[in-house]
């Protein structure tokens, strides 16, 4: 024993843990006095001395010695011995000791096999398969070699149950993200820009809670940068992404679980040797293909045809005549051919450099990330970049004190254009201009082309967030563990827009935010082990006190394109600003206690409370309760198995928790009171006579049962995951009209329900048994979830239609008790009439079917005439469709060769209804022959163009008739197309140099790759691209398209030591 | 022990953090006052009581509501053909007098041609904004029921009483408005109602302002209080003008009512030294309309002194006044309306002296636009005698006078004519007119002129008609009502389509719904 201890040469203080450890083991065995071997554990794959790895011997079952801190061991065994050396997160590996044998050098290889792996369960560890919740988890490799702006791109397709879209290809925005369905039915804006309002997961971040929609409160129409603290971490720095998804898993975060959680862990240092490593990517972002146009001549011809086929009255010739652009086809100013859209899209080549540096052992290690990320928008003037710094050092002097502490810093610079980044509606707009007239120039053009190319928008994001963490164990077994951080991100957005994008007078706008989270979490645990029993309690309390404020500051016609300011206040010119309504304090207080037990590891009991106070909720009764039970039987490791190679792994699981989250306001729960002028020469003061408060407004409910079932086959080459749940979301908002005898406009009621229900499977298979040279995996998951509305106010009737007021989309929106949620309301589509005589005839009235006092007439849509008065009218609507999507889910193989290595990821989403407003768009540009816009080609579609056509699509060429049959309505199901589609995320193949050649330069570690993102999309639909829709499934024409990235990647690790 | 000692500690710690938690929680919006942060205070209290008027006072200055509502509708009053000198005031745009004397509303609110838009009357119709009034004092008594810091017992009795007054208030305006309202008195209402029958909702109101009556003060001491804020002098006026409007509907128990009301007119006399409230000299008249005199009971002050700028069409001087009240000359050379001079020799016979007819009148038999109201032209006449803007009058809804005829009606009503003829003969000298000597219908019905000619303008008139059911009398008005059409609410007004919304239980009147007819 004291050898051990002299030969390590440590401090004596660290020795004791050790010495208490390995003192039983050894006593015995040097009693037989066998052999003695000396040896090192590593790492399989860091190649890191692994220290604290027991080593035990099988017959008798007994731990002999334990590694120290350099991964050292000494153990005395009797010849031929078989030993095992056992790591919580690694592959047991049994060892004969040989004869003669001294010394022996152990590679542990990190258990990939799902049961063991670690994931976290309010804020503590644990391994999986002593877990009852339901959560997959993402490691590094899976999203590595793809430069994105945004890490949750990445994620798509990887996590069954986790939807998400990537619908937006703006430089820094994030796509839409969703666990298990819908949370909510609030929906902000209309037309294609109708928001559905987002419930993002709650993002863990090396243990600091952040909260990823914060940028994104005013739907589409985003002020400030936008830019979401999901986007300001460098993807090269994740080690995991835990994606939790059921109540028992989230239950412990509290009301902000409610939509999931998302915990993501950033790597640590670990190694000897300072290591030094660098990544570096330079891709090429192109465009997708973009509408086709006519251009010059024959666009004149297309127009004057048109006018000339079409026309109602002698009136339109006489007025093509006097259209200058259209007739004087020998004018240099008319006389062009300008390609609209390529003045706007534009490839980039783009680069991202990233360097670590990490080193440190079990006493003290450090971990300093660099990122630079660098993307130009495929439509100009549009950008992101990305800094980043992420620091964290780890001290552990001994097994009771552990001290942790992270430095975060990022600055997002984000380029908007003149749009709102995620929608670019100056570009969509010129790109429909015609191409008669004459290119860009500062002097000649429109404005909103000015408008759109010089712009100057800038906006910056700085975020820093600090955290520490202590821990102390009092006694074996109880831990204190406490937690402190602070994050701070402030954004500015500055645009100026110059004189001649913007009616001769230049126009400066400017945004100043911050927001602060002030976190602190204590935490409490006690863990027992006695026998087969393991105990383990743990109770924490957490605070938060966040706040943000932001203004903006607008002006209106400043003096030339030199002077940005400053500018005075001018009643005329000033358009005002100040604090913006998203002003908020607000302090949460939360305390927990969860209870664990578990018998041999085989049954598994979880139970978890916990209290969540809001100061949103008022202090009368400011707590929400947040239970949860879950259960877990780990059936392979019953007796009647023991035998049955075949089963590696097995177990069911059970639980129910209930998230509730409060979502009143003190405004809501106790009225707002405003100063009302004077009476009487003093201040009157009243209750503003809007929304009446509401004392008994209950907090949005939550509560969510899951089933799950683990199989782990042939050695776990086959796994096989499958969960179905039920959530229900009870106790939604709902904005209720009141009587006027209130002398209130409406009451906030509780009343809307949702319930999701589905399924999720996810497997994942290595055909060929594990090789040396030769490895290949693949793995599919997909989930179902299907939502069902259960409950509206009861002076609903069981039905709201949420009526779009923009008059050009009119796409209602339909909200019915036993539907889907979120249905489409439109006019149903049946074709085209084919000619005039298949008009329907009032047989009363002998009238055609007609509508805004225009008859149908051959080559006009066939819309449906519900209420059969052979009027169209506001009347003639029906339920069609289901925005959200049904299926969703992905596969992935992974294959390697030698040095050589291909990845490959898919993803699918099925059966939803999008709405191809985009393509209603395009016809519609044939509206007006007379107007300055482009002429699309429309020969590929199945359009109307002489009298007997059976055709899908009306006729687009009868100008006159347009504004009164409106053949391309948005609010039709002619544009109501099945959203599915199939498509490659990415492909990556890379190559590892050999160790030994490129040591010779100093490098450890070499590994070039290629990769390309969204690399195809599969589907019938017949836009651009079903994804790039929004969370309503509506294709909008001004929206930014998802770009195809090409991308040449680098590796390196110099050879620091080793 | 260890164990047990660092459990404790911990143990301790959590508590004591729980304990403190809820301090920690209570965040002060400082961007907004929410229920939460108001009420904190009894300036808190007395600026919510200071808004419940505010919103009656814009609630009748919306619209010419004391003319439409209580002068126009008993016919006496015309409009002047020969008007000039101003497009928003010609022959057309003040016919609405004539419409409301014939009791056309349903003509006046369709307002043919847009000709008198800018008087807004359909805002008549909407009830809204007293149930506002309503809602809020309900809430401020619930309030101060669970405490506000500061507030101590005789305040918060005083606060509460002021609440129920104006709820009370509300409700009184809204039943001779509409006849049938809704009524509840509990805070957060949200449920749809169906109207009540309005003797009803005035029981209900009495038995509420009673028990909250002798908690007010009988005067304050701040005289810019005075009439302006209740005390309990105005809920005596306003208990007794709902007793003796139950007194004409509820015809069995009239009696009751009428004792009642003779009880509160005996308070209020017995108690005049701790009022203070009394009949200023007639002489100083324009102090009482100028508001905050001894005389009003209840009013909704205003002064251009204080900034206020009011509709000008609201103010029911804006119809009966003209050169030198208003001017220049040419415009204003006549008032827009008259009162008839049939009906001014009936209530100011030539030949009985009485110095009203001097003071408040100018040319009151002219029987056309020379009628010059004095009465109206109060304090501030056009802001120093140039211009058409309104005098500074505040709008008073009960006086002293108007508490003492009504005292000596219910006196008349019991048979008690000889202290009936104590209270009206002192409004009779204060204008210096004779004593009257009488009895029996005699009295009652000279108590009855003598509201009218102590009340003329004042928006009183009509409902006199109502509650006496004098309105189906040729004797008494020049717009008699059928029987039936009393019956049927002919006397109400048609009420806002708004109140069917989310109320499946509101049934509009009869009378108005069958086209008025």
């Amino acid at each position: 024993m004291i050898n051990v201890i002299k030969m390590n040469g440590m401090k004596k203080n660290i020795h004791l843990i050790f010495t208490f450890m390995i003192c039983f083991a050894c006593f015995n065995v040097q009693a037989q006095s066998k052999l003695r071997v000396k040896g090192v554990v590593y790492d399989k794959d860091a190649r890191d001395p692994l220290p604290g790895v027991s080593i035990s011997t099988l017959e008798p079952k007994k731990t002999i010695a334990v590694t120290n801190l350099n991964g050292e061991f000494a153990i005395d065994v009797a010849p031929n011995t078989v030993v095992l050396f056992t790591y919580i997160g690694f592959v047991s590996q049994r060892v004969t000791i040989k004869a003669n044998q001294t010394t022996a050098t152990v590679y542990l290889e990190t258990d990939k096999r799902a049961l063991q792996e670690i994931v976290i369960r309010g804020y503590q560890k644990r391994t999986r398969e002593e877990t009852t919740g339901a959560s997959t988890t993402v490691l590094a490799k899976d999203i590595q070699d793809i430069p994105v702006s945004n890490v949750e791109q990445l994620l798509q397709g990887k996590v069954a149950g986790l939807n998400i879209q990537n619908n937006t290809g703006a430089p820094g925005f994030r796509g839409s993200i969703q666990i298990r369905g819908l949370s909510n039915l609030s929906i902000s804006g209309s037309g294609s820009e109708s928001y559905l309002q987002s419930n993002s997961p709650l993002y863990i971040i090396d243990g600091v809670p952040i909260d990823a929609d914060k940028a994104a409160e005013y739907g589409f129409q985003t002020q400030g940068p936008g830019v979401s603290p999901t986007s300001l971490i460098a993807p090269e720095d994740i080690q995991s992404i835990e994606v939790l998804k059921d109540a028992q898993a989230t239950s412990l975060y509290g009301s902000r679980g409610a939509f999931g959680v998302i915990i993501i862990t950033t790597k640590r240092g670990n190694s000897a040797v300072p290591r030094v490593r660098y990544t570096t990517n330079a891709f090429i972002n192109s465009p997708p293909k973009l509408r086709e146009t006519v251009g010059g001549n024959a666009e004149r011809s297309a127009k004057i045809q048109q006018i000339l086929n079409n026309s109602l009255s002698e009136g339109d010739f006489i007025r093509l005549s006097n259209t200058d652009f259209l007739a004087d086809s020998l004018n240099a100013y008319w006389n062009n051919s300008v390609d609209w859209q390529s003045v706007f899209y534009q490839t980039t080549f783009n680069q991202t450099h990233n360097l670590a540096i990490d080193g440190g052992n079990q006493t003290f290690n450090y971990k300093t990330n660099l990122g630079y990320y660098s993307e130009k928008g495929v439509i100009k003037n549009t950008g992101f970049d990305r800094y980043s710094l992420n620091m964290n050092m780890e001290y552990k002097p001994d097994n009771k004190f552990r001290f942790f502490g992270a430095l975060f810093g990022a600055l997002g610079q984000q380029s908007k254009g003149d749009g709102v980044g995620i929608l670019q509606s100056g570009v969509a707009a010129n790109g429909q201009a015609s191409s008669l007239l004459p290119p860009p120039s500062f002097y000649q053009a429109t404005s909103s082309v000015l408008s759109a190319l010089s712009t100057t928008n800038s906006n910056n994001s700085r975020n820093l967030r600090a955290n520490v963490e202590g821990r102390y164990e009092f006694i074996p077994g109880l831990a204190l563990t406490s937690s402190l951080s602070y994050d701070f991100t402030s954004d500015t957005e500055d645009t100026f827009t110059p004189a001649a994008a913007n009616n001769q007078f230049a126009k400066v706008y400017a945004f100043t935010g911050r927001n602060y989270t002030l976190y602190n979490r204590n935490n409490l645990s006690y863990a027992k082990n006695l026998g087969s029993h393991e105990f383990f309690f743990s109770a924490f309390n957490e605070i938060y006190k966040k706040g943000r404020q932001s203004s903006i500051i607008r002006q209106e016609k400043t003096a030339n394109d030199q002077l940005q300011g400053p500018v005075g206040f001018d009643s005329y010119f000033s358009r005002g600003g100040g604090v913006l309504d998203n002003y908020g304090d607000e302090r949460i207080a939360s305390f927990a206690g969860a209870f664990s037990y578990n018998f041999k590891k085989k049954y598994v009991l979880d139970l978890s409370y916990r209290l969540d106070g809001s100061s949103l909720s008022g202090a009368e009764d400011p707590y929400s309760k947040n239970p949860a039970i879950g259960l877990r039987w780990n059936f392979y490791k019953e007796d009647w198995f023991v035998d049955t190679r075949w089963l590696s792994g097995g177990s069911f699981r059970a639980s129910w928790g209930r998230n509730i989250n409060p979502n009143g306001s003190l405004q809501s729960l106790y009225g707002l009171y405003t100063v009302n002028g004077n009476y009487n020469n003093n201040p009157a003061v009243g209750i503003v006579y809007d929304e009446i408060p509401n004392p008994t407004l209950k907090p949005t409910t939550t509560d969510q049962f899951n089933f799950g079932f683990d199989l782990g086959l042939l050695e776990n080459r086959i796994e096989l995951n499958f969960d179905t749940y039920f959530k229900l979301v009870e106790n939604m908002l709902e904005g209720r009209g009141l009587s006027d005898m209130t002398g209130f406009n409406s009451v906030l009621s509780n009343d809307n329900s949702i319930a999701n229900y589905g399924y999720e499977l996810s497997i994942t298979a290595h055909p060929f048994k594990p090789g040396k040279d030769f490895n290949l995996s693949f793995s599919v998951n997909g989930a179902i979830n299907r939502d069902v509305l259960t409950s509206l106010p009861i002076d609903r009737y069981g039905q709201v239609i949420r009526f779009d007021g923009n008059r050009d989309f009119s796409q209602h929106i339909v909200n019915r008790v036993g539907r889907n949620t979120l249905s489409n309301y439109l006019r149903i589509n049946q074709g085209t009439y084919a000619n005039d005589a298949d008009v329907p005839v009032d047989p009363y009235s002998g009238l055609k079917y007609r509508t805004d006092g225009i008859y149908f007439q051959g080559g006009d849509p066939i819309f449906k005439d519900v209420n059969g008065d052979y009027i169209l009218d506001d009347a003639d609507y029906e339920v069609a469709g289901n925005s959200q999507p049904l299926f969703v889910g992905g596969l992935s193989t992974n294959v390697t060769y030698k040095n050589w290595g291909l990845n490959v990821y898919s993803s699918f989403t099925a059966k939803r209804t999008i709405l191809n407003n985009a393509l209603s768009d395009r016809l519609a540009i044939m509206r007006d022959p007379f107007a300055l816009t482009s002429v699309v080609p429309l020969q590929n579609l199945d359009i109307w163009t002489q009298t007997g056509d059976v055709s899908k699509y009306p006729n687009p060429y009868d100008y006159g008739r347009y504004n009164q049959i409106r053949p391309f309505r948005k609010d039709q199901t002619l544009w109501a197309e099945d959203g599915s589609y199939f498509k490659i995320n990415n492909i990556t193949l890379s190559y590892n140099f050999d160790k030994k050649l490129i040591s010779r330069l100093g490098l450890y570690n070499l590994r070039v790759y290629f990769s390309t993102n969204n690399v195809a999309t599969f589907s019938s639909y017949s836009g651009p691209n079903p994804e790039n829709v929004n969370g309503l499934g509506r294709d909008n024409s001004n929206g930014y398209p998802v770009p195809r990235t090409f991308n040449m990647g680098l590796n390196l690790e110099l050879n620091s030591g080793k | 022990m260890k164990r047990i000692f660092i459990y404790t500690v911990i143990g301790v710690g959590i508590l004591l953090s729980i304990s403190s938690c809820n301090k920690f929680l209570d965040v002060q919006p400082i961007d907004r006052l929410t229920g939460n942060n108001f009420y904190k205070s009894s300036d808190d209290v007395e600026a919510s009581i200071g808004d419940f008027s505010r919103k009656l006072y814009e609630k009748i200055t919306e619209t010419q509501f004391m003319g439409a509502t209580g002068e126009y509708r008993s016919g006496e009053v015309l409009s002047d053909p020969l008007v000039r000198g101003n497009p928003t005031r010609t022959p057309q745009n003040i016919f609405y007098i004539d419409k409301l004397g014939k009791n056309k509303i349903i003509d006046v609110l369709n307002n043919p041609d847009n000709l008198w838009g800018h008087y807004n009357f359909g805002s008549i119709t909407d009830w809204r904004r007293f149930y506002e009034v309503i809602q809020g004092s309900s809430i401020l008594i619930e309030k101060l029921d669970a405490g506000v810091p500061g507030v101590t017992e005789t305040m918060k009795s005083q606060y509460i009483g002021e609440a129920t007054f104006i709820r009370c208030f509300a409700y009184f305006i809204m039943v001779r408005l509409y006849g049938d309202v809704p009524y509840y008195t509990d805070a957060f209402h949200i449920e749809p109602l169906p109207r009540e029958s309005m003797v009803s909702v005035m029981n209900k109101c009495i038995a509420d302002l009673e028990s909250r009556k002798n908690g007010m003060v009988w005067a304050f001491s701040e005289p810019a209080f005075r009439g302006v804020r209740a005390t309990r002098s105005s809920a005596i006026a306003l208990l007794m003008n709902m007793n003796m409007w139950n007194a004409g509907f509820d015809l069995a128990n009239s009696s009751k009512y009428n004792q009642a009301t003779v009880l509160l007119g005996k308070e209020l006399v017995a108690n005049e030294s701790q009022h203070n409230n009394r009949l200023l000299p007639i002489e100083q008249w324009s102090t009482v309309v100028g508001g905050r005199s001894d005389e009003s009971l209840f009013e909704f002050y205003q002064s251009v002194n204080y900034g206020v700028s009011t509709n000008i069409y609201a103010p029911i001087s804006q119809m009966f006044l003209h050169y030198p009240y208003k001017s220049p000359f040419y415009d204003w050379e006549r008032s827009s309306a008259y009162y008839k001079a049939s009906y001014m020799e009936t209530i100011y016979p030539q030949d009985v002296a009485d110095s009203r007819k001097n003071i408040w009148l100018v040319e009151p038999y002219a029987d056309n636009g020379l009628f010059n109201f004095a009465k109206l032209s109060g304090v501030n006449v056009n802001a120093g005698g140039i211009g058409s803007a309104n005098p500074d009058n505040s709008y008073i809804f009960f006086r002293y006078a108007d508490a003492l005829l009504m005292y000596a009606e219910a006196l008349a009503n019991e048979g008690n004519d000889i202290d009936a003829l104590k209270m009206l003969n002192r409004v009779r000298l204060r204008a210096h007119a004779p004593a009257f000597e009488g009895a029996g219908a005699e009295l009652k019905d000279f108590i009855f002129l003598e509201r009218s000619r102590e009340l003329i303008g004042e928006g009183v008139h009509y409902f006199d008609l109502i509650r006496t059911r004098r309105i189906l009398s040729v004797t008494w008005t020049s717009n008699p009502l059928t029987a039936d059409q009393f019956a049927r609410g002919g006397w109400t007004w048609p009420i806002s389509n708004n109140a069917i919304r989310n109320n499946p239980y509101i049934t509009l009147t009869d009378y108005w719904v069958n086209g008025g007819i």
